[in-house]
């Protein structure tokens, strides 16, 4: 065998997972900012996060978003410039007023304070198509912490609370460790805050 | 269960266990290349003579003349920091830890910076900080039950933030752990006994949590059989050698247990607990464990009630019927404790309100408790309960375990399925 006829092995870029997760994490996004406006307990769980704080939900390793070749075909929205060249990924700040902000995906000149890095595509999507509930992740190894571990845990709650206010009940009891019952949460306030939070999520 | 679906185990402490475990010592650190060790202990055991049973295991091989014995019961950053600056000065190579769960975590913290720089632990919080192999650290146990020489987390608390804080790495294991039931010998009743129910709340919580898997649950399984076993005796006749041995082993087994499948809800609490009000670890989960095991029993019953076998025996667990056997494990550990009090002459407390301080004051006010739910969202065990836990969660298990009365399973917030580890 001519070794120098051998076919290069290239990976895979899974460029149908990459979107998808690139869209989840964008509306996830934007869902906590506009859940930390609307309701209450998200409001409370991020008040435990300090003023000033940057948060990056990402998937490892940086700059792997093959997508400069894609990029005039998908919506205006995935094509984000931190997508481009820093990978997928998703930052959210508290600034000193304590508002939280969703800041795309573009880290450049931006402190992480709490860097929540999914350790590949495979595992971002097992978390992000909710095969796997966001406990079981954790215990998986799916992703690793870097930062303080207790306002990782806080993102964790809020995570879970804006699970059940984004998906219908059937997909998000896949996502979450216990579906609230309607004692902890009443149907009225789920489904109002769910439209409220759709329709600010993709018009602001 | 056959296999969960992955798992992750890591147990790559070198243990040596006997009657005179000790006297290894001497050639094992010279194989790690370590010759000036600083010991790190507490006041306690050095009073106890504890240092000095060490020193003449290994007289005439290593002196042991570098000693911080300053670690409170509550070990916080700013000792750890301490310990770090005395073994620069000391020009130590390696620290052997002489004492209990804070000792052991403050040599820890105290290898963590002494290793890899800098001034403070803060820089290395949280998961994987520490990215590279630490000077050598041997752990000698003077309590069973902490299983703290296996575990590859140190947690110290920060007094300012009123927080205990994780610092997890494979690089923080120790090297070798030494059980050698001289170091327990005058370990006293009470004492013995919540270190021992702590070993039992590890081994129990390994075995139902998330994250467990085969090789842990056969380390659980046999710790939890060996403190059953073990323990009455001990607290019957404390000079029973091999019985201390027993429970020395049985501590370090749990501990390589829950190191890899981690702890729930008896945890979180118990460290929470720990950070406000101060109690010892051991007596918290003693106290806790029953209602961990209530709590989370609609989500992993099956599992719980395998814990029947190696807890009272092949007889009792035949004669059970499968559904009443998580129901029986709960009815014996509380047994377990009860026996324990009154052995104890009421100094292994049962529930909440019995914790009093030297002077007699009640550690844990009614009025603490909301604090203690509210507190209990910071701290990374929730995460590995199988039930989701909530301060609402926490404040019907703190109001039952406060009062002493079971956990009324009726008011336990139900919404998932069967765990499917």
């Amino acid at each position: 065998m001519n070794i120098n006829k051998y076919p290069q092995i290239r990976p895979g870029k899974k460029l149908s997972k990459r979107v998808y997760v690139a869209i989840m994490l964008w509306t996830v996004g934007k869902a906590i900012q506009v859940a930390a406006k609307v309701d209450k307990e998200v409001k409370e769980e991020l008040a435990r996060l300090p003023n000033n704080f940057t948060l990056r939900m990402m998937v490892a390793p940086e700059k792997a978003f093959p997508l400069f070749f894609y990029a005039k075909t998908l919506p205006a929205f995935v094509v984000d410039k931190g997508l481009l060249f820093y990978g997928i990924q998703m930052l959210l700040h508290k600034d000193k007023e304590g508002k939280i902000k969703y800041l795309g995906a573009d880290p450049k000149g931006k402190k992480v304070d709490l860097n929540i890095v999914f350790k590949n595509i495979e595992a971002a999507w097992l978390v992000l198509s909710f095969q796997e509930s966001t406990a079981t992740a954790y215990m998986h190894d799916r992703f690793v912490v870097e930062g303080d571990l207790v306002h990782s845990l806080t993102f964790v709650r809020v995570l879970d609370i804006v699970e059940v206010f984004l998906l219908p009940k059937i997909i998000a009891k896949l996502a979450v460790k216990r579906y609230p019952k309607w004692s902890e949460m009443s149907p009225l306030r789920k489904f109002v805050k769910r439209v409220v939070i759709y329709i600010r999520a993709y018009t602001f | 269960m056959l296999l969960p679906g992955f798992y992750d185990f890591c147990c790559r402490v070198r243990i040596v266990s006997g009657q005179n475990a000790l006297e290894k010592i001497p050639a094992m650190l010279k194989k790690m290349k370590a010759h000036t060790p600083l010991i790190v202990t507490d006041k306690g055991v050095v009073g106890a003579g504890l240092v000095d049973v060490v020193r003449a295991a290994v007289a005439g091989e290593l002196k042991l003349s570098n000693v911080y014995d300053n670690v409170p019961v509550d070990s916080d950053y700013k000792i750890v920091d301490e310990a770090a600056k005395i073994y620069r000065q000391k020009n130590c190579d390696s620290i052997i830890a002489i004492g209990g769960g804070s000792v052991i975590d403050t040599a820890k913290g105290a290898n963590i910076v002494a290793s890899l720089g800098g001034d403070t632990l803060l820089d290395y919080e949280g998961f994987s900080a520490v990215k590279r192999k630490l000077n050598p650290l041997v752990v000698i146990p003077t309590t069973a039950g902490t299983g703290s020489e296996m575990t590859l987390v140190a947690v110290i608390a920060d007094p300012d933030r009123k927080i205990k804080m994780l610092f997890v790495s494979y690089f923080v294991l120790p090297d070798l752990a030494v059980l050698d039931p001289r170091m327990t010998k005058t370990l006293p009743d009470f004492l013995t006994a919540s270190t021992a129910m702590d070993a039992m709340t590890h081994a129990c919580e390994a075995y139902y949590c998330l994250e467990k898997n085969p090789l842990s649950d056969s380390f659980a399984l046999r710790a939890i059989r060996i403190v059953s076993e073990n323990l009455l005796k001990v607290i019957k006749n404390p000079a029973d050698m091999e019985g201390r041995l027993a429970l020395a082993n049985a501590s370090t087994m749990a501990g390589a247990s829950f190191s890899n499948s981690m702890v729930g809800l008896v945890h979180n609490l118990g460290h929470t607990i720990g950070a406000i009000c101060h109690v010892p670890h051991g007596t918290a989960m003693s106290i806790l464990l029953p209602y961990g095991l209530e709590y989370n029993m609609h989500r992993c019953g099956e599992v719980i009630g395998e814990i029947l076998l190696p807890l009272a025996g092949s007889e009792v667990y035949a004669k059970t019927k499968k559904e009443e056997r998580p129901g029986k494990v709960v009815e014996f550990i509380r047994k377990m404790n009860n026996y324990l009090h009154e052995a104890t002459g009421g100094r292994h407390p049962r529930y909440l309100k019995e914790i009093v301080d030297k002077n007699g004051a009640q550690v844990v006010t009614e009025s603490l408790l909301p604090a203690i739910a509210e507190a209990t969202m910071q701290d990374g065990a929730r995460m590995a309960n199988p039930e989701e836990f909530l301060p609402p969660d926490a404040m019907l298990v703190l109001e039952h375990a406060w009062e002493g009365k079971p956990l009324d399973l009726g008011k336990v917030n139900k919404g998932g399925k069967k765990i499917k580890y």
